[in-house]
């Protein structure tokens, strides 16, 4: 008796290890084989974009990949974008702040994330899918899986998409004209009616190009209940004052599409299999938290997660007073690699009053628990009155964000 | 630097047509005996180096390296790779003494919404980046083999110049990767 239980143990046992060596070493057979779907369960976008960099690095170098996920509401700047100038850092945390509610209600907290693709900046929530395809450079255009959303959007009877001239996808508005070539993704029906009336972008795309890989990603707003909103979050109060290195967004309408989640993805699974036939009918996998005992996600996670990507990632730039009337000094702060590098005091006519004091060279901005203190450090013998004013604007302008969360 | 090099190419070829006095500063017999004995004097070997692409060779991933000085040999990508990417709106550089090896990715290029990877040539060191790209990240396609150079590299292993493509060679690769 007593051995057989032991035995019965001991192959339990068994089964479960190898069940599990089983199930990693799928995992890794998968990311060889020459077309793949994946789904995310998760809502998050630091994993989500981390399964996705992952991907991009380890899959095999032959093969295509469809990845779709869903975020919670989140910022997701490009590569090279400076967080000062393209979001409202002040609205993103609700909780630290008084934003009266609105009516509808807003996204409630809001996730601000770097990715690592180029481009500009927009906004998630669940009723934007986002899709991201990878394959060989050598099969790689600009404009060819864009292509392939619209033929699936069409599918569904959204007959006004098309691909723009970069390489979005928009939404023509205007009455319909001439019938044009049902295979011609470039243009609609509504196209020419359109000049004078802006069509409404509802797909925005960002590339990442490695030595052997290409990975195109996109947005795809189907019914996002934030439309109203979003300007809010895009529209910083720093604008004005930042000359910035690096690329800012080119600012375009949006609109919905009005299409339910799960039909989109079918309609996208259907085109995605016209294109990459495989041998067996495509079935998505799903990928989720799981995917964080990969070392290379949990590595990525932490990494898109840190406070230093987001900020210090950041291109040189500087902010000025120079142009608010209502501050009668001009200051000059120029961040490099998210840290003060430099900056000036004078006085409207251009005679210098101060310099950057030393101690508060290399001072990250993103490190600044409070303006009021760090001015009065930042140049030495400053008067009270004008460190107060200068510290409420950079309280506006470079708010402090964050410095309370766990995160 | 194109331009210059090109012109004091141009300058020595003149000279070499007369006979050799001023910058070769050997006599005629001296010219003769020492092309009997295959040495060319300094001035024809700078003739050779000086001409445009004879000193670069070219990597697969359309990256270029200067090596004529491998204890500082520049690095840059070449214009068929400027072309292909389209306008440069900024520069990621590496950071200086970064020890790299042969295919590190040692900063990225972001064009039209992409983000590309660029890939050093060979193993090495890192010893000065280009900081004019900071500012005017379109040099890159302006002059992508002349002063839109990226970085400068101490090369660890000659031996990995070596397999590198000339000009010649690089853009017989370039037409075929076109006619795919």
């Amino acid at each position: 008796m007593i051995t057989l239980n032991r035995a019965c143990t001991r192959a339990r046992a068994h089964r479960q290890v190898t069940t599990r060596r089983w199930l990693s070493q799928s995992r890794l057979d998968r990311l060889a084989e020459p077309v793949q779907f994946y789904i995310s369960t998760s809502r998050d976008p630091y994993l989500n974009l981390s399964i996705e960099h992952y991907l991009l690095q380890n899959s095999a170098p032959e093969s295509t990949i469809l990845f779709l996920y869903v975020n919670r509401p989140s910022i997701i700047i490009g590569r090279n974008q400076n967080p000062w100038l393209e979001v409202n850092l002040a609205l993103l945390n609700p909780v630290s702040n008084d934003t009266p509610e609105t009516e509808p209600p807003g996204p409630g907290i809001v996730d601000l994330v770097r990715r690592r693709s180029g481009g500009g900046t927009v906004f998630h929530d669940e009723g934007n899918v986002n899709w991201t395809v990878i394959c060989p450079p050598k099969e790689f255009t600009r404009d060819k899986h864009a292509e392939m959303v619209v033929r699936a959007l069409r599918s569904c009877g959204i007959e006004r998409s098309r691909v723009n001239e970069r390489h979005d996808i928009v939404l023509d508005q205007g009455t319909r004209g001439a019938d044009t070539e049902l295979e011609d993704t470039h243009v609609t029906p509504y196209t020419r009616q359109a000049a004078g009336v802006r069509p409404l972008k509802v797909s925005g795309s960002a590339y990442k190009l490695t030595r052997q890989r290409a990975l195109h990603h996109g947005t795809c707003l189907l019914a996002s209940p934030n439309l109203h909103i979003i300007p809010d979050y895009l529209h910083s109060p720093a604008k004005p004052y930042i000359t910035a290195r690096g690329v800012e967004s080119v600012s375009s309408p949006v609109g919905n599409i009005m299409l339910a989640n799960e039909r989109y993805i079918d309609a996208i699974r259907v085109k995605f299999a016209e294109m990459y036939p495989a041998t067996n009918p495509i079935e998505h996998v799903e990928v989720g938290e799981d995917w964080l005992d990969l070392d290379p996600v949990r590595q990525g996670y932490e990494e898109l997660k840190s406070r230093d990507w987001t900020f210090v990632q950041t291109p040189q730039f500087t902010i000025s007073t120079k142009a608010e009337p209502s501050i009668n000094l001009d200051m000059e702060l120029t961040v490099r690699n998210g840290a003060l590098s430099g900056g000036t005091l004078c006085r409207r006519n251009g005679e210098k009053i101060l310099d950057l004091s030393e101690q508060l060279q290399g001072q990250r901005v993103q490190d600044v628990d409070s303006w009021s203190v760090t001015v009065s450090n930042m140049f030495e013998g400053i008067a009270t009155a004008e460190a107060r004013t200068l510290a409420a604007w950079l309280d506006t302008m470079l708010p402090v964000y964050g410095r309370h969360n766990s995160k | 630097m194109a331009a210059v090099i090109a012109g004091s190419g141009a300058a020595v070829a003149k000279l070499l047509q007369r006979p050799a006095q001023g910058l070769a500063r050997c006599s005629r017999q001296q010219y003769l005996r020492l092309r009997a004995q295959h040495i060319q004097p300094a001035a024809a070997r700078s003739f050779t180096a000086g001409r445009r692409g004879l000193e670069k060779k070219y990597t697969e991933d359309h990256e270029w390296i200067d090596i004529s000085s491998p204890d500082s040999a520049s690095i840059g990508i070449s214009t068929y790779a400027a072309k292909a990417l389209g306008d440069v709106v900024y520069v990621e550089l590496p950071v200086v003494d970064t020890e790299v090896k042969k295919g590190d990715a040692i900063g990225a290029v972001e064009s039209v919404k992409s983000a590309s990877d660029i890939m050093t040539p060979v193993g090495g060191t890192i010893l000065e980046v280009n900081s004019v790209l900071e500012d005017k990240p379109g040099t890159v396609n302006k002059s992508p083999e002349g002063d839109g150079w990226l970085a400068k590299i101490k090369v660890s292993d000659a031996a990995e110049l070596e397999g590198l493509m000339d000009a010649e060679a690089y853009r017989a690769f370039t037409e075929e990767v076109d006619t795919k």
